[in-house]
């Protein structure tokens, strides 16, 4: 009986060594392959100095090989090569967004998606798809939002994010334009009398787990010297629970955030609240896909500033049909010339853009100028009024 | 000999194919091929894919910092890196909630699988409620009641500079005994205040003076057949010398009781904790304490009626029945599945997320949220549990060995 067991008990050990040994066996075959095609390369560029024509044919040969091998490989990881293809070829276009933000991204009383960035989803598929409508929303809290953008689960990702190093770095991401130049601010109930961060030393502070505001929130107060007690929610909706009942003193996020929850919880009843005037970073939010398809990045990038162009052109939804000018330009923009810039675009995709959604102006007043956040002389408004939009030339 | 030889018949060679040790030989070393050559596949795609979209499969940034606070530890240096300092507070927090949350279930449920076979209606009848209610709720419904119905807007008043917590006191002095509010809580602790190394040692020769205690009074009962006591003499000998050390030292411990810093917003003293921990860990042993008293329950009943019958006929009492007679058995028979009740109240703390707990699986989630890369932070976290759930195995398959050997 005992010995029985213990011969199978060594079975299984003599197993897992065996499937260690041709793990590691495994890897290292790899290793050493890697380490004689170093080897092979090095012996030909040697070869090529010294002029031996027939290994430098060689050489030549099998480079081109291996040229072609990468690139299949990496035809493979972007699935078929094209987003912009395969969201053409769907008809819907995959747009990650966020669902519990008033104002840029949440979920009205109807079950529609409506905000700020829902409308820019909207835009690139109005560019790509002719249809604004042709658009997949999937809710992504900020600790998955850039995971479902890295497996594909998105095409791209506009939920208000801000752009960074380390994630266009780290994350195998690429930022674009930036449609809200944003600061992340504090947030506290108007009858605390707190109005400084200075006067939050060792308070409660809620704050969404994942974002750059929990980062700031660190690094400032760490080097202000104040200290304090982070309370880290995944969701906006446990964390105002949290807010409202009074276990956080402060709540942070960008100043677009703090506004729109502001209103809604002024809306709702709830107590007075005070966004204090203190800016503590810089906020740069925009879409972003994903890295190594520039082709996609450019259409993303392009439908994006298109709402901005048309506003500094001065059309918006209600004019662009049958809109008249002898400014070439212009008609090159909608689609009444013969142009065409290359980006995988149909001719009138700007202006379908601007039919179906609007441009940046619109888009701005629809959504976020009811926050008590206006456009005019704000860092968003017009490079032209003051403002940092700014588009380069559709030409 | 050679006669002997001849009549033999030589015994044909089976041939390799046909032979059967060869046989599950080869066929083992094919199946360890094939699986592990579809591992290496997967874990060649990755790392290929991952590459190829420019993330990082290397180990070595797991040194950098974290650049983002925990709640409830004040002295984390943001700075300082993700692995070990940051994976430690997860993991001592995480251990922290699985055994407070472990004694709660062992405790309360042990006693409801008893209650469940009162004899008395009404214990038996709230029992039996307790267990069906509990026992068939999620856990992460009765995380988010207790964290929210309870803590967030119970009957608990705000914690800070306007609004004062709830201070029990202890009766006749100043001293805070309990801090109630809606966020933090603080607790009674002990802190050291001189000798405690000392105290320490004192106290390992205690424990060798115990053990001797209770070897000397077994030997006496095999010898004599007098009563032993040994539980008794043991724990006052422990006792005893441990007073004595802790006397003699002047007091090596004392009370640490919780006040309100200077702020108004935080607990000095004591041992302050916040509600996300107390919902979690209350949560996870009441949860846990249905399936402990069900499996209490089923084991006394799997006791064999006979040995019932003979306690009574020996005329022990009800409480001696219980405590020589059945429980020792019911202990036996309990133990591995309650021990595997331990492993999945530990892994479920990684619930904790929802009540804002900086647990081990919410502080990775929030470092691959804050840039680091996900496949190493995972990797790292699932040797984290598996390290926690082998060490709960390994006592499993002790304790199991130990009734093995002392037989039933």
């Amino acid at each position: 009986m005992i010995s029985r067991g213990s011969t199978k008990h060594w079975q299984r050990v003599a197993g897992a060594v065996a499937a260690l040994a041709l793990f590691a066996g495994a890897c290292s075959d790899d290793d050493d392959d890697a380490a004689e095609d170093t080897a092979v390369e090095s012996d030909d560029t040697t070869a090529a100095t010294t002029g031996d024509t027939t290994s430098d044919t060689g050489d030549t040969t099998s480079n081109t090989g291996d040229t072609e091998g990468t690139t299949a490989d990496t035809v493979e990881v972007t699935q078929g090569g094209s987003t912009l293809d395969a969201v053409k070829a769907a008809g819907t276009l995959k747009c990650g967004v966020n669902d519990t933000l008033p104002g840029f991204g949440a979920v009205d009383a109807a079950g529609e998606f409506v905000g700020f960035d829902i409308d820019f989803c909207r835009v690139i598929a109005a560019a790509v798809l002719g249809d604004s409508e042709a658009v997949e929303y999937t809710p992504l809290t900020a600790d998955t939002r850039f995971t479902a953008l890295q497996s594909g689960e998105v095409d791209v990702l506009i939920r208000n994010t801000t752009w960074t190093a380390t994630r266009d770095g780290s994350e195998g991401l690429t930022f674009l334009k930036v449609t809200f130049f944003d600061g992340q601010g504090m947030m506290v109930p108007a009858s605390s009398g707190l109005t400084t961060l200075e006067d939050l030393a060792d308070a409660n502070i809620c704050v969404t787990s994942g974002t750059t505001t929990e980062l700031n929130l660190a690094t400032v107060f760490a080097s202000r010297g104040i200290p304090y007690n982070p309370v880290v929610y995944t969701t906006d909706t446990e964390l105002r629970e949290a807010y409202e009942s009074g276990q956080c003193e402060g709540w942070t996020t960008d100043a677009s955030g703090l506004a729109a929850w502001k209103n809604t919880i002024e809306a709702e009843g709830g107590e007075e609240q005070l966004v204090m005037q203190e800016i503590i970073s810089k906020e740069p939010l925009g879409p972003s896909v994903r890295d190594g398809d520039s082709q996609w990045a450019h259409v993303v990038d392009w439908a994006t500033m298109s709402t901005i162009q048309a506003w500094e052109y001065g059309i918006d939804s209600t004019n662009v049909d049958g809109f008249t000018t002898d400014d070439i330009g212009i008609q090159n923009f909608l689609g009444q010339a013969d142009w065409d810039p290359g980006l995988g675009l149909d001719a009138d995709a700007f202006a379908n853009v601007i039919s179906q959604v609007g441009n940046y102006q619109e888009i701005y007043e629809r959504h976020v100028t009811p926050l008590g956040l206006p456009l005019e002389g704000s860092v968003n408004d017009l490079w032209s009024n003051g403002g940092l939009m700014y588009v380069p030339p559709f030409r | 000999m050679s006669t002997i030889e001849s009549e033999l018949r030589p015994i044909p060679r089976v041939p390799l194919w046909r032979n059967v040790r060869v046989l599950r030989i080869v066929a083992q070393i094919v199946a360890v091929g094939i699986v592990g050559s579809i591992v290496y596949r997967l874990f060649d795609n990755l790392t290929t894919n991952l590459e190829d979209v420019g993330i990082s499969t290397d180990f070595g940034v797991l040194r950098r910092p974290a650049n983002f606070a925990v709640r409830d530890d004040p002295g984390f240096d943001i700075q300082s890196p993700v692995v070990p300092n940051l994976m430690w507070i997860g993991v001592k927090n995480t251990l922290m909630s699985a055994f407070v949350g472990i004694a709660i279930a062992v405790i309360l449920g042990t006693l409801i699988g008893i209650g469940r076979l009162s004899t008395n209606w009404l214990v038996q009848k709230i029992c039996t409620v307790y267990v069906e209610t509990l026992r068939n709720i999620p856990p992460l419904v009765i995380i988010i009641f207790f964290g929210f119905a309870v803590f967030t807007y119970g009957p608990f008043p705000i914690f800070n500079p306007r609004n004062p917590p709830w201070q029990v006191k202890v009766p006749g002095t100043d001293d805070n005994l309990l801090i109630l509010s809606n966020e933090r809580w603080g607790f009674p602790s002990a802190m050291k205040d001189g000798n405690v190394g000392i105290f320490w040692i004192l106290m390992l020769v205690a424990a060798i003076a115990a053990s001797v205690m209770w070897w000397w009074r077994t030997q006496v009962n095999v010898r004599t057949g007098a009563s032993h006591h040994r539980v008794a003499l043991s724990t006052a000998t422990l006792l005893g010398l441990g007073l004595f050390a802790f006397l003699a030292l002047g007091l090596p411990y004392r009370m640490s009781w919780p006040a309100v810093s200077d702020s108004g917003r935080t607990i000095l003293g004591g041992f302050g904790t916040n509600s996300g921990y107390l919902s979690i860990t209350i949560a996870l042993g009441l949860y846990h304490a249905s399936h402990v008293a069900e499996i209490v329950r089923g084991s006394i009943m799997a006791v064999a009626r006979g040995q019932s019958e003979a306690a009574n006929a020996l005329a022990l009492s009800g409480f001696q029945r219980y405590r020589f007679v059945v429980l020792p058995q019911a202990a036996k028979i309990a133990s591995p599945p309650v021990i595997s009740q331990f492993l999945s109240l530990t892994k479920n703390t990684s619930l904790a997320t929802v009540v804002a707990y900086p647990e081990i699986a919410s502080l990775t989630a929030s470092t691959i949220a804050n840039g680091m890369p996900a496949v190493q932070m995972l990797v790292l976290l699932m040797a984290l549990y598996l390290t926690i759930s082998l060490t709960w195995s390994l006592i499993l398959n002790l304790v199991s060995r130990r009734f093995k050997e002392v037989g039933r």
